[in-house]
């Protein structure tokens, strides 16, 4: 193979990865451009005015109403992060029990209820969204965590997920531990849980992603400020100052940083995690 | 009949189940029952409308409505950009798994090396003689092409794949200042490359247009169809296209190529086939199977799609031509609160959903036995 074509097709990458890469690098550029700089054409300011983040994380005051904005981006970022937590720990708990069930156990009507969780999978989520808005007004969840956590804590994906998982374990390990006279809690924790390991980490990122970034559930359960994210945080920012593009974007530096470290750190694991549910799925 | 051990084991196993059970009963099996059920009522959040049983007539309103088709129209338009998108990520699929490796890692190294610090000085001496931007571009390519040469396709993975992992709310407003039709940085970038080339040329209005591309056909007058060009619908299709490329498709392909036995290049080799007679003969039909499940989890994907972008971008518009299917039911819902009305528009789509995947199941599957 001769090297010169390798390196044209290096070019070629290299001009893709530039295209892809384009709209962050005017983001990042914008973020830290004074206010009448951001129609210019030019992707850096004539000098970095990094206070746009001071403004938006509310450490220092909006120039032009003298005082702090009126939305809560730190509040947003926490909740985030405390909701996508908090969901991806309850929901992984809960998939992989129910998979545990469906994978090791046998028991009458097991796969009836199987393929009745497969088929919810088919429905769409728009589908579900009203009835479930209603039924957190009935359980007063409305305008609470728990209306934007609890919905989100159970999965038929994450299930079957892991169930696909748990059903690769040979039959011989169960054994090894019942003569060793484990139960099937002793089983589950010690055995199966720490075999599929690779499917938990991937169904971990997958949920805290899709948490994290999730716009239309928060959008419909949250009324109040200080319960919102970020995803839906930044709809009422384009409203209030959508006029004000480097604050927004300084904002949307900050949404982006903590995915790019997360996809870098897991990238491994990541990948092998869409081609199990790809291959699988 | 039913074992002994089976009937022991179904209380262990409910107790295993019970919480993902409860959950999965209240907040996905009940609301899909409370949801076909309820598009058969009156279903509404006004206080001034009872609720009572109203049979088909939902669906009977929903089929002479003029919206639906409308709504209908604009996701399936909006879900052409999906065979652009796939044919992308099986391209860079391939590019990738192609030899990419220099002679020796130590040319890699050496070369890689030149890319980073090459790139340090020529931006430095841009930024001192003002021109920042270039600069900042200069210091860009540096590190992708020292990135590329010395981890390969893992290196260009990570740019392509980003769009993907941070697409959401904040890159829907990044692309939404982009398009901006004065000052977004494409419009400007098209003015100046055309002025530089001396072309007259005035730029389109993106998420301000109603025109498109299939614009030239004799559309009904209520899908306010703006003529031919670049509109509102080609700029989501745009941006969709730029998040996914890169994204879990093309992962996939990449899984799918490693998995092809080398030994059907060898003989093709044997045979002196061409690059493209490779592709064309090995590659793609190798990876039918996978191209199958791209297509099926897309259209399925697609036809729910659109929402957060018309909700963020355009609230729909301009004149309805951004509304998607998903974005109606959620405005009929928790806008105009006729939630029974909603739940029917939602039913319908899933049997276009499953409609159109009983079809791809066929074909795909006949086309995969050939």
């Amino acid at each position: 193979m001769n090297p010169s074509g390798s390196l044209f097709r290096h070019f070629g990458l290299v001009i893709i990865a530039m295209i892809m890469t384009l709209p962050f690098l005017w983001m990042v550029g914008t973020s830290i451009k004074p206010h009448h700089e951001v129609e210019s054409l030019s992707l850096l300011p004539s000098s970095p005015h990094p206070e746009n983040y001071a403004i938006v994380l509310r450490q220092s005051p909006d120039p032009y109403t003298g005082k702090l904005l009126d939305l809560d981006f730190p509040k947003w970022y926490f909740n985030s992060f405390f909701i996508a937590g908090w969901v991806t720990f309850l929901q992984v708990l809960t998939s992989a029990c129910a998979a545990y069930a469906f994978a090791r156990l046998e028991w009458p009507g097991r796969d009836r209820v199987f393929v009745l969780y497969l088929g919810t999978m088919m429905v769409p989520g728009m589908v579900t969204m009203l009835p479930a808005y209603q039924i957190m007004v009935s359980l007063g969840m409305v305008n609470t965590y728990q209306g934007l956590i609890i919905p989100s804590a159970f999965s038929a994906f994450g299930t079957f997920l892991l169930r696909q998982f748990m059903i690769g374990i040979p039959r011989s390990f169960d054994e090894a531990a019942s003569i060793d006279g484990a139960n099937h809690l002793q089983t589950f924790i010690e055995v199966i849980l720490p075999m599929s390991r690779p499917g938990v980490i991937a169904l971990s990122i997958f949920t805290f992603l899709g948490n994290f970034q999730s716009f239309v559930w928060p959008l419909v359960m949250v009324r109040d400020d200080h319960l919102r994210t970020i995803p839906v945080g930044m709809l009422s920012f384009q409203g209030l100052y959508g006029q004000q593009t480097e604050l927004i974007m300084a904002a949307t530096v900050l949404n982006v940083i903590p995915l790019i470290i997360l996809f870098v750190v897991m990238q491994k694991q990541l990948i092998s995690g869409i081609q199990l549910g790809g291959v699988k799925g | 009949m039913i074992q002994p051990v089976q009937r022991r084991n179904l209380g262990i196993a409910l107790l295993f189940l019970a919480p993902n059970l409860i959950g999965f009963l209240l907040f996905t099996l009940g609301p899909i029952l409370i949801s076909l059920g309820g598009s058969f009522t009156s279903w509404s959040l006004k206080p001034s409308v009872p609720l009572r049983f109203v049979g088909l007539q939902n669906y009977v309103d929903l089929l002479s409505d003029p919206n639906f088709y409308f709504y209908l129209y604009n996701t399936v338009y909006l879900l052409t950009g999906l065979p652009i998108s796939i044919a992308g990520s099986l391209a860079l699929a391939v590019l990738l798994s192609s030899r990419l490796n220099l002679q020796t890692s130590r040319a890699a190294l050496i070369l890689s090396l030149t890319a980073a610090l090459g790139s340090l000085p020529v931006s430095g001496i841009l930024m001192i003689s003002g021109s920042g931007s270039t600069a900042f571009l200069v210091l860009a390519l540096g590190v992708i092409t020292s990135l590329g040469l010395y981890f390969n396709s893992i290196g260009y993975r990570t740019f392509y794949y980003l769009p993907h992992f941070t697409a959401g709310a904040s890159t829907i407003l990044l692309w939404m200042q982009l398009y901006n039709p004065s000052f977004g940085l494409i419009n400007q970038s098209l003015l100046a490359l055309c002025e530089f080339l001396g072309i007259p040329f005035s730029p389109p209005g993106w998420l301000t247009s109603t025109r498109s591309l299939l614009g030239f056909l004799p559309l009904p007058a209520h899908f306010n169809n703006g003529g031919f060009g670049v509109g509102a619908r080609e700029a989501i299709m745009i941006m969709t296209i730029w998040a996914s490329v890169g994204g879990n498709n093309m992962i996939l392909y990449l899984a799918g190529i490693s998995n092809i036995p080398p030994e059907l290049y060898e003989a093709a080799d044997i045979d002196g086939a061409s690059g493209w007679q490779r592709f064309r003969h090995i590659t793609f039909p190798q990876l039918a199977p996978t191209t199958f499940f791209i297509v099926v989890m897309g259209v399925i994907s697609g036809l729910q799609g659109g929402f957060e972008q018309a909700k963020l971008m355009t609230e729909g518009g301009p004149a309805g031509t951004t509304t998607t299917l998903s974005y109606y039911i959620y405005t009929q819902g928790f806008e105009l609160l006729d939630l029974g009305y909603g739940a029917a528009v939602s039913w319908v789509l899933f049997l276009l959903m499953m409609g159109i995947t009983l079809l791809n199941w066929r074909y795909g599957n006949r086309h995969q036995n050939q």
